[in-house]
C-alpha cells in the first residue's frame, strides 16, 4: 500500500461511510419486519434499550431477528468479497465461488460431514473447507498449462466442476433415506434461519481476520490485474499473494457454506455493481464489497422471509432470482 | 366401527370370541396399570421424553404448540384442543385445526412465530422436526417434549404420554381401550384365514416408491393379513416397473396426496399389464396417505380400511 494518497483516504472514508449507512438502514429494516409483525418505531425503541427487556418484541428482536440479520450481513460480505478476490486473481469478471464450483465443493464436504454425524463446528466446517480446497485445486489443475487463464476455458472448467459437484450432491442426497433429507435440501438452497448469536459470533471470529488480510492485499490485487510483469516489477511475491488470497477466500466461503448452505450470485452481483459505481481500485472495492454485499443479502433475506404468505423461502432463491438475469446481462455486455 | 359390528364372526363362535375379548381387555388394563406406574416421573413437573431427555413441564399447560400434524391429531383426539395455540401448516385433521395459527411446516418451523405465540409447552416429533430449532426453542426457556413413535405400540404409548402431560389421563385411557379393541378385532378376523395375499403399496408415483419393513405401513399391511412385497431393510425402496411386475402383486394400493386424476392416470398405466394379478382381478385401490403416514390414532382407521381392501371376504 505504497501509493496511498490523501485522495484515496478521503474517498475511502466517504464510500465506506455511505455504504455503512445503507447497511445499518438495511439491518434496522431487517430487524423491524418478520412473521410476527413489528414496526420500525417500536424496533428503534427496543434497539436503543428503551423497552421492557422481558417483553415479547424485545426477545424476538434481540434473539431471533438480530442474529439472523447479522448472519446475513456477514455471509453477504464474505460471498461478495470472495467473488471480488476470485475475479481479480483469475482476471475474469465472471468468476465467482458459486459459478466456479467452489461453493459446490464445500457443500459436498458439508453434506458428507452431516451424513457422518459430525457437529456443525468444527466438524462440518472442516469437511466443507476440505471440499472447497479440493475443487479449487481441481479447477487450477484443469486450467494449468495455459500461461494466461482464459475466460472461456476457466468458465468452462468451472461449469464442469459445478455440474460434477451437483451430481455428487444429488447422489449423496439420494442415498439419504430419512428425515435428514428435508433438512439437507432446505439447507442446500441457502438457509439463514437457524442463526443464534453464539454461532454468529463464532463465524465473525473466523471471518473478520480474513477480511483484514484481504484488505491488506488489496493493493497487490490492483497490481496483479495490471499483469504479472508489472506486479513483479513492484516487488510483490505473486505466488505468495495468490496462494494466500485463494486459500483465505476458499476458507471464508466454506465457513459460510457450512453454516447456511449454497447462496449463489451474491459474489457476482455486488462486485460488479460496485465496480461500475466506484471504479476498479481494490483498496476501495474491498471495504465496499464487505459493506455492500452485507446489505444485499440482508435485503434478500428480508424479502425471502416476508414475501411468502405462509412460512418462508430460502434466501438463495431470491439472490439467484435477482442474480441470474443480471449475470446474463453482464455476460452480454462483456462480449461486446 | 360399524364395519365390524354388523359383520362380525359367525354365531357359533361368538361366545368364544367374547371370552377372548374379555380376557384381552383385562390383560390390556393390567398392562396399562403397569405402564402408568412406569411412566418416568422424576419429580413433580419433571418428565423424561421419548428421547430420554429430562424436561420440566408446567403442571397444567395452557398454551401448547404442536409441531407436527400427527401431534395435532392426538391432541384433538384427547379433546384437549382448548390448550392448543398453534399448529403446523399441514395440520388438516380435524378440519377445525386449520383455523389455528400456523407456525410453518413441520420440517421448516418458523421460530419467530412460535416464540411470538408465547407457548408454555411445545410437543415435537423426532422424525422431521429439525434438531437445531428444538435446541433454540429450549434456549428461549420454552419446554419441548419430544415424541418418537416407531410403530403402532409406541403410537399408543405416545397417546398415553401426551394425555399424561396434558392432564387428560382418563380420556387417553378411553381412547386407548377403543383403539386396542379395534386392533384386536382385526387380529381375530385375520386369524380365521391363513391366506396372505401379496400387497404392493405404492407411496411414490414417479419414481415408484414403496415401503420397507421398518415403517408404519408395513406393520399395518401385515396386521391386515397381507404380505408386503416390498419388505426389506430399506425404509422407502424404489422400484422399476419391471420389478413390480415380477413381484406379481395381487393387491395394488396407491396412496396419494395428489388428486383423483393422478390416480386414474397411474391406474391406467398399470392396466396395460393384465398379467399382473391385481390388474386381472380389478384390485387397484387409491387410499388417503394421511391415514398411513401420520403416527396418530387414525392409523387404526387405516388398518380397518386395509383389511377391507385385502380381505373383503372376511367381512361378509
Amino acid at each position: 500500500m505504497t501509493a496511498k494518497t490523501p485522495f484515496i483516504i478521503s474517498r475511502l472514508i466517504w464510500v465506506s461511510g455511505l455504504l455503512l449507512a445503507i447497511l445499518l438502514a438495511a439491518m434496522i429494516l431487517g430487524s423491524s419486519m418478520g412473521s410476527s409483525g413489528g414496526g420500525i418505531i417500536s424496533v428503534l425503541q427496543v434497539l436503543s434499550g428503551k423497552s421492557d427487556p422481558d417483553s415479547m418484541l424485545h426477545t424476538i428482536i434481540w434473539r431471533i431477528r438480530l442474529p439472523r440479520v447479522l448472519l446475513a450481513a456477514l455471509v453477504g460480505a464474505t460471498l461478495s468479497l470472495g467473488g471480488l478476490v476470485f475475479q481479480a486473481l483469475l482476471r475474469n469478471l465472471l468468476a465467482e465461488p458459486y459459478i466456479l464450483g467452489i461453493s459446490g465443493g464445500s457443500a459436498i464436504g458439508a453434506i458428507a460431514g452431516i451424513l457422518l454425524g459430525l457437529s456443525r463446528f468444527p466438524g462440518v466446517s472442516l469437511t466443507a473447507f476440505l471440499g472447497s480446497i479440493a475443487t479449487l485445486v481441481l479447477i487450477l489443475v484443469m486450467t494449468s498449462g495455459q500461461t494466461v487463464l482464459k475466460k472461456e476455458s476457466l468458465l468452462l472448467s468451472g461449469v464442469m466442476v459445478n455440474a460434477f459437484c451437483s451430481s455428487v450432491i444429488m447422489f449423496l442426497v439420494s442415498l439419504t433415506q430419512d428425515s435428514r433429507l428435508h433438512n439437507i435440501i432446505f439447507w442446500l438452497m441457502g438457509d439463514l434461519s437457524t442463526a443464534d448469536i453464539r454461532q454468529v459470533g463464532l463465524l465473525a471470529g473466523m471471518l473478520l481476520p480474513c477480511f483484514i488480510l484481504i484488505f491488506r492485499y488489496s493493493h497487490a490485487m490492483n497490481l496483479l490485474l495490471m499483469g504479472k510483469e508489472m506486479a513483479q516489477s513492484t516487488g510483490i511475491n505473486i505466488k505468495v499473494v495468490t496462494i494466500a488470497l485463494l486459500v483465505t477466500s476458499s476458507f471464508m466461503v466454506s465457513a459460510t457454506v457450512s453454516y447456511c448452505g449454497l447462496i449463489g450470485f451474491v459474489g457476482l452481483v455486488m462486485p460488479h455493481l460496485l465496480r461500475l459505481i466506484f471504479g476498479a481500485d481494490h483498496r476501495l472495492l474491498v471495504p465496499a464489497c464487505i459493506l455492500g454485499g452485507g446489505s444485499y443479502l440482508v435485503i434478500c433475506d428480508l424479502l425471502a422471509r416476508t414475501l411468502p404468505e405462509q412460512g418462508e423461502m430460502p434466501a438463495g432463491v431470491i439472490t439467484a432470482l435477482i442474480g441470474a438475469p443480471l449475470f446474463i446481462l453482464l455476460l452480454k455486455r462483456s462480449k461486446r | 366401527m360399524s364395519l365390524f359390528e354388523s359383520n362380525f364372526s359367525p354365531p357359533q363362535s361368538r361366545t368364544k370370541v367374547r371370552l377372548i375379548q374379555k380376557s384381552v381387555i383385562i390383560f390390556w388394563f393390567s398392562f396399562l396399570a403397569l405402564f402408568m406406574c412406569l411412566i418416568p416421573r422424576v419429580a413433580a413437573g419433571t418428565f423424561v421424553d421419548q428421547l430420554e431427555r429430562q424436561v420440566t413441564l408446567p403442571d397444567d399447560p395452557q398454551r401448547v404448540i404442536s409441531l407436527a400434524p400427527s401431534i395435532t391429531e392426538i391432541i384433538y383426539a384427547l379433546e384437549q384442543e382448548n390448550r392448543l395455540k398453534g399448529v403446523t401448516r399441514h395440520s388438516d385433521f380435524p378440519i377445525q385445526a386449520t383455523k389455528l395459527p400456523k407456525i410453518g411446516s413441520y420440517v421448516r418451523l418458523d421460530l419467530e412465530r412460535i416464540v411470538a405465540l408465547n407457548p408454555d409447552l411445545c410437543i415435537a416429533i423426532k422424525d422431521g422436526n429439525p434438531k437445531e430449532v428444538i435446541d433454540r426453542l429450549e434456549s428461549f426457556k420454552i419446554p419441548v417434549y419430544v415424541v418418537n413413535p416407531r410403530n403402532l405400540n409406541t403410537v399408543l404409548e405416545t397417546i398415553i404420554e401426551i394425555g399424561n402431560i396434558l392432564n387428560a389421563d382418563d380420556k387417553a385411557e378411553t381412547l386407548l381401550t377403543n383403539l386396542h379393541d379395534r386392533i384386536q378385532r382385526v387380529k381375530s378376523l385375520i386369524s380365521q384365514d391363513t391366506y396372505r395375499p401379496g400387497v404392493f403399496f405404492q407411496i411414490g408415483i414417479s419414481p415408484i416408491v414403496s415401503v420397507g419393513t421398518d415403517t408404519f405401513l408395513h406393520e399395518l399391511i401385515v396386521l391386515a393379513g397381507g404380505e408386503n412385497l416390498a419388505d426389506g431393510k430399506t425404509p422407502y425402496p424404489r422400484f422399476s416397473r419391471e420389478q413390480v411386475l415380477a413381484l406379481a402383486p395381487e393387491i395394488f394400493i396407491v396412496t396419494s396426496m395428489a388428486r383423483q386424476a393422478v390416480f386414474e392416470r397411474v391406474k391406467a398405466e398399470w392396466r396395460r399389464w393384465p398379467s399382473m394379478p391385481a390388474v386381472r382381478n380389478e384390485r387397484i385401490f387409491l387410499v388417503d396417505s394421511n391415514l398411513f403416514d401420520r403416527p396418530s390414532p387414525r392409523l387404526v382407521d387405516g388398518l380397518e380400511l386395509l383389511i377391507k381392501l385385502i380381505h373383503p371376504e372376511l367381512l361378509k
